[in-house]
């Protein structure tokens, strides 16, 4: 009887499952785009948000139809975090006929490379690895790349530190996102950037970073360079407080000043670490919420219009999302200004046309949205934020590392 | 000489911390002969609760970390009467794989709630002005860690030692059989050694929260963490877990310590409680204080 | 042997050698040929997109992981939770070839056959390696090594500059008669390779398990000592299924890497280890048969989930979260509910089913 049940409801739910095939009105022309990320499994906690932000915006474009009548298709899906199932993902959404790849974790992007070349088809992933647009054509970055983010913090360091050449370490994780952007540092260093490179620190779960912290503090380091995700750099922000090492002005003798690059920071990080987070600069090319400006106006005018929570609204992955959808809008509008049909080549096309006077401002970066042929790292300014009272804000105005140009 | 100290206190706390995280799977195993795959989404459900009742419900800390540790108590459970008492007595991989299973649903459960994809932390209630001692500091909340450790492990030693339900539980993983012809229910054991293993890593997930921040990928590593901690001690060993989980954190703080940074080592605090594990596993399989109960063939 | 050639209603052996034959009927070998031969022709006929071209080799993919995971767990008895690192033995191998000789070695572009093969036998010599603890250990000891395995594997390959660290190493395409192998035909051209793959070891495998070989596995699962006493040798057929399980496994992982063109870290983690036992258990243990049925159940609920959670996110506003959490929470409730209504699996369905048609019209 019991079996026989599990049947009935077996057959049911595949009823339920064939009856689920989305239905679409149609009006205008329908754009597909793609985006695979990690909505659950590992950095969904940066995933989860940034799917928020794409979606909504896409949303917002068919809604307020910012492209007359033509609607754009941009179906999500969750990758896990998966290489594998990511490409799955690409594969159907090339059977869909897309115009426009969206892409997220640094691993999948590097495996799914060839493939973008040889499908020719314009790619923005939510990973900013150097190494991503090595030997590739149809990678764009949205901002500028880890590499130039920790050379723009290695330069801040330079510039502001007092006596002698200043020891750093990086504090890494342990993967192909973590490990971007050391190379290009040391390179950095050797073109004569004027620092010393002490040690580097591949994070494991640690529970305690006591011996890290002192052996550091022993070599003589008083900067560490994070490129990872919040979680270990709040471990490791509590320990150093609770250690009493952690520096309470910018490189304080005998101290340490962590800085980091931008997965490490925002709202996220200061959830996890508490007051621990304090005196801790972070360096991206977003915007904040925290700071009044008409990207933030809008950021949060788009989160409550789709009625997301306080934190997906004023998290910097949710604009991270947004800004990669604003691009991805403003090119499609851009082609179909000029009258062109939208396919993935004038797409890309137009990409690379964005340039010059043709920059884009999304509102949700501190500067301007810049590709050419030979560049293919979207916003090149880096803002500097430090965590004052519990919250992150502007310690500079907006700049361009030098160095990245210089070890190129 | 400070820096091999602070090594060593560090070791020690962070030791403690594995003890009471694998506290719950010895517990487990003790009794049930069950190995709990997903030891680490409870340990990350505790702290979830622990969180819930501070922060939303609005109960002081010292009340809510009990409660919480009350709540997973049941929690557990019901865990073991739904998914876990259908299967005594099946073969030992069905019982590894229910636990799989049952981490995928807790997984599901999980991401239902906010915790899945959002990062908390604590409100801080300790001092932060860590407790110096001749160059070797211990902040509040691993100090907090070492206390409710060793006081939980103080607590439930006595249980087993001293208390009538205690001592039938010792008796039901001697011998089921025997056990059930003196009239002790040893399903009614089973359910209360999962109840105790979920009170335990609430407890861990409390203070794992405390330190690390509320990151559900961050607490639900703690269940494969800490699997050779209590393979080092001996699977059945309350008494190994502890003195396992010290030689663990303390072969962890010295392996970053000393080997990381040098002659071009890096994260071997990761992978060094799995090459003993190995090393343990072909000379000595049961562990420091497990039970003998080897048969070579 | 039964009058009827093609149909046999009941149990007619008369001799060991007979019941231990493959088909039992005429029928029986007919409809698998046929079966087979379906399955090579059905490409020719209907046109499915990449996706699901790559859904289908993914499961042909982990058919033959699974095949050797159900040779060590089911049929040997020995619980194994890092079979995902043997496949990844088998990967990296064809990786070592890659970064070694240049991704466009003539051993890879062309003698892949080969490559396969060789990365099989990396895949075995790593089984036997970690089987040895096998000579002493049992049950969940066994099984913790395992997962011990899979752990310094993980590591060593994350670590290792010479393995690129865990990023993806790139493999190119390969040649066959025809030239090399367009982006357009891949995985079509991979679905008739592995499938090849699959009915030489499917019939090994089978044909194994007739031979003392395969029987003493059983013999060992089931009590060691009386084994032994037979005359057999419990350690060492311990470590022989582990090597066997970890041939399977390796050339799984060579052709994974051929059919993604690429070897990274991200495809052998524990959780994929978890995904293969999952399918061996929903398929069924100790089934030849559900080997097959595992990988198909477990990758098709997979993509309904994610069409489901795609609709209800698409059409159930509040259900955001509902959305996100169906998978996790489906794929357990699956491995729960089979465990407890089902615990042989899918091939007990099988099983049943075909014994109804057997006898039908008529009922025990």
């Amino acid at each position: 009887m019991k079996k026989n049940n599990l049947i009935k409801l077996t057959l049911l739910l595949v009823a339920a499952f064939m009856l689920s095939l989305p239905v679409q009105a149609l009006a205008g022309k329908v754009y597909k785009l793609g985006l695979s990320l990690a909505i659950t499994g590992p950095t969904s906690d940066a995933g989860h948000p940034y799917s928020q932000g794409v979606d909504d915006y896409f949303k917002f474009v068919n809604d307020t139809k910012m492209l007359g009548d033509d609607t754009i298709d941009c179906t999500i899906r969750d990758d896990q975090y998966k290489t594998d199932k990511t490409k799955q993902n690409f594969e159907d959404f090339l059977d869909q006929g897309i115009v426009f790849y969206l892409n997220y974790s640094t691993g999948s992007t590097l495996a799914l490379k060839k493939d973008f070349e040889e499908e020719k088809m314009p790619v923005i992933p939510a990973s900013f690895h150097a190494g991503n647009l090595i030997d590739s054509h149809y990678i764009f970055l949205p901002i500028a790349s880890y590499s130039a983010q920790a050379i723009g913090l290695a330069e801040y360091v330079v510039k502001n530190h007092k006596g002698k050449t200043p020891k750093v370490a990086m504090f890494i994780h342990p993967s192909a996102f973590g490990r971007g952007p050391v190379e290009d540092l040391q390179k950095a260093v050797a073109a004569g950037l004027d620092m010393e490179i002490v040690e580097v620190v591949e994070h494991g779960k640690n529970l305690d970073n006591t011996a890290m912290l002192k052996r550091l503090v022993n070599k003589g380091v008083q900067y560490v360079i994070s490129q990872t995700v919040q979680s270990p750099v709040a471990t490791m922000l509590k320990d150093a407080t609770s250690l009493g090492l952690k520096a309470n002005s910018f490189g304080e003798e005998g101290k340490l000043t962590f800085l980091g690059c931008h997965y490490t920071g925002g709202n996220d990080l200061v959830a996890l670490a508490g007051p621990a987070a304090e005196n801790f600069y972070w360096t991206t090319s977003y915007i904040i919420t925290n700071e009044p400006s008409p990207g933030a106006t809008e950021q949060l005018a788009l989160a409550k219009r789709y009625n997301r929570g306080e934190k997906a609204a004023n998290s910097h992955n949710y604009a991270n999302g947004m800004m990669v959808a604003q691009v991805a809008t403003e090119v499609i509008k851009r082609t179909k200004a000029k009258g062109k049909e939208i396919t993935k080549e004038n797409l890309y096309d137009e990409l690379q046309n964005m340039n010059g006077d043709n920059a884009f401002f999304p509102g949700t970066t501190v500067g301007p949205v810049t590709y050419s042929k030979t560049d293919h790292a979207g916003v090149d300014s880096l803002q500097l934020y430090v965590v004052k009272n519990g919250a992150f804000q502007s310690a500079d105005k907006p700049f361009i590392p030098e160095y990245t140009s210089k070890i190129k | 000489m400070s820096y091999f100290f602070q090594l060593v206190v560090s070791g020690i706390v962070v030791g403690s911390i594995y003890a009471l995280s694998g506290l719950g799977f010895v517990l487990i195993y003790k009794s049930s002969r069950v190995l709990n795959i997903a030891h680490g989404q409870i340990i990350a459900i505790g702290a979830f609760i622990t969180y819930a009742l501070t922060v939303w419900v609005g109960l002081p800390i010292y009340v809510s970390f009990p409660m919480s540790m009350i709540i997973t108590f049941f929690l557990a459970m019901s865990v073991e009467r739904v998914f876990l008492r259908r299967l005594i007595g099946e073969p030992i991989i069905s019982v590894i794989m229910v636990t799989i299973g049952l981490m995928s649903i807790l997984d599901g459960l999980i991401y239902l709630t906010p915790f899945g994809t959002e990062n908390f932390s604590f409100p801080p209630f300790l001092p932060t002005t860590p407790i110096a001692i001749g160059g070797v500091s211990i902040s509040w909340t691993q100090m907090l860690g070492v206390t409710v450790t060793f006081s939980l492990i103080a607590g439930f030693s006595w249980f087993f030692k001293k208390s009538t339900i205690g001592i039938s539980m010792r008796a039901v993983s001697d011998d089921q059989l025997a056990s059930m012809s003196i009239g002790i229910s040893v399903p009614r054991v089973f359910g209360l050694a999962w109840a105790m293993a979920g009170l335990s890593a609430a407890a861990a997930g409390g203070i794992i929260g405390n330190i690390t921040g509320l990151n559900f990928d961050t607490l639900q590593a703690f269940g494969i963490v800490v699997f050779p901690v209590v393979i080092l001690g001996g699977l059945d060993s309350i008494l190994g877990a502890v003195v396992a989980g010290i030689i663990m954190g303390l072969i962890q703080q010295f392996a970053s310590g000393y080997l990381d940074g040098n002659w071009g080592l890096n994260g071997t605090g990761e992978v060094l409680p799995y090459i003993i594990l190995l090393v343990i596993l072909l000379f000595k399989p049961h562990g420091l204080f497990g039970i003998h109960e080897i048969e070579r063939v | 042997m039964s009058a009827n050639r093609w149909l046999a209603t009941g149990n007619y052996f008369t001799s060991y050698r007979e019941e231990q034959r493959i088909f039992f009927t005429s029928l029986d070998k007919t409809a698998m040929l046929l079966f087979i031969l379906a399955l090579f022709a059905w490409p020719l006929f209907f046109h499915v997109g990449n996706k699901y071209m790559l859904v289908v080799d993914n499961i042909l993919v982990a058919v033959i992981a699974v095949m050797g995971l159900n040779l060590v767990t089911g049929f040997a008895g020995l619980i194994s939770i890092g079979h995902a690192a043997f496949v990844g033995i088998g990967a990296y191998t064809i990786a070592s070839f890659a970064s070694v000789l240049g991704a466009n070695h003539i051993l890879l572009t062309h003698a892949w056959p080969l490559m396969i093969f060789i990365a099989g036998c990396m895949g075995a010599l790593f089984g036997a390696l970690v089987g040895l603890p096998a000579l002493r250990l049992k049950h969940l000891y066994l099984a913790i090594a395992t997962l011990s395995f899979q752990m310094i594997f993980q590591w060593v390959i994350n670590f290792m500059n010479f393995f690129n660290q865990g990023q993806t190493i790139s493999i190119d395409r390969v040649v066959w008669f025809t030239g090399q192998v367009s982006r357009r035909e891949h995985y079509l051209f991979w679905y008739y390779a592995i499938l090849v793959v699959i009915v030489i070891t499917g019939f090994a495998v089978r044909n194994l398990l007739r031979t003392r070989y395969g029987r003493c596995l059983v013999a060992v699962r089931d009590n060691d000592r009386a084994a032994d006493a037979m005359g057999m040798h419990p350690g060492l057929t311990k470590v022989y299924a582990f090597g066997l399980a970890g041939f399977l496994a390796g050339v799984a992982g060579a052709l994974h890497a051929f059919l993604y063109r690429g070897v990274g870290i991200e495809s052998f983690t524990l959780h994929h280890s978890i995904n293969y036992l999952a399918m061996a258990i929903v398929g069924g243990l100790g089934t030849l048969n559900g080997s097959f049925w595992g990988p198909f159940v477990i990758q098709v609920l997979d993509l309904q989930v994610e069409r489901l959670s795609e609709w209800a996110g698409a059409h159930l506003t509040f259900a955001a979260n509902l959305a996100t959490a169906l998978k996790p929470l489906s794929f357990g409730l699956v491995i729960v509910l089979f465990l407890m209504f089902e615990p042989r699996g899918i091939a007990n369905w099988w099983r049943i089913t075909r014994s109804y048609v057997k006898l039908w019209p008529f009922r025990y």
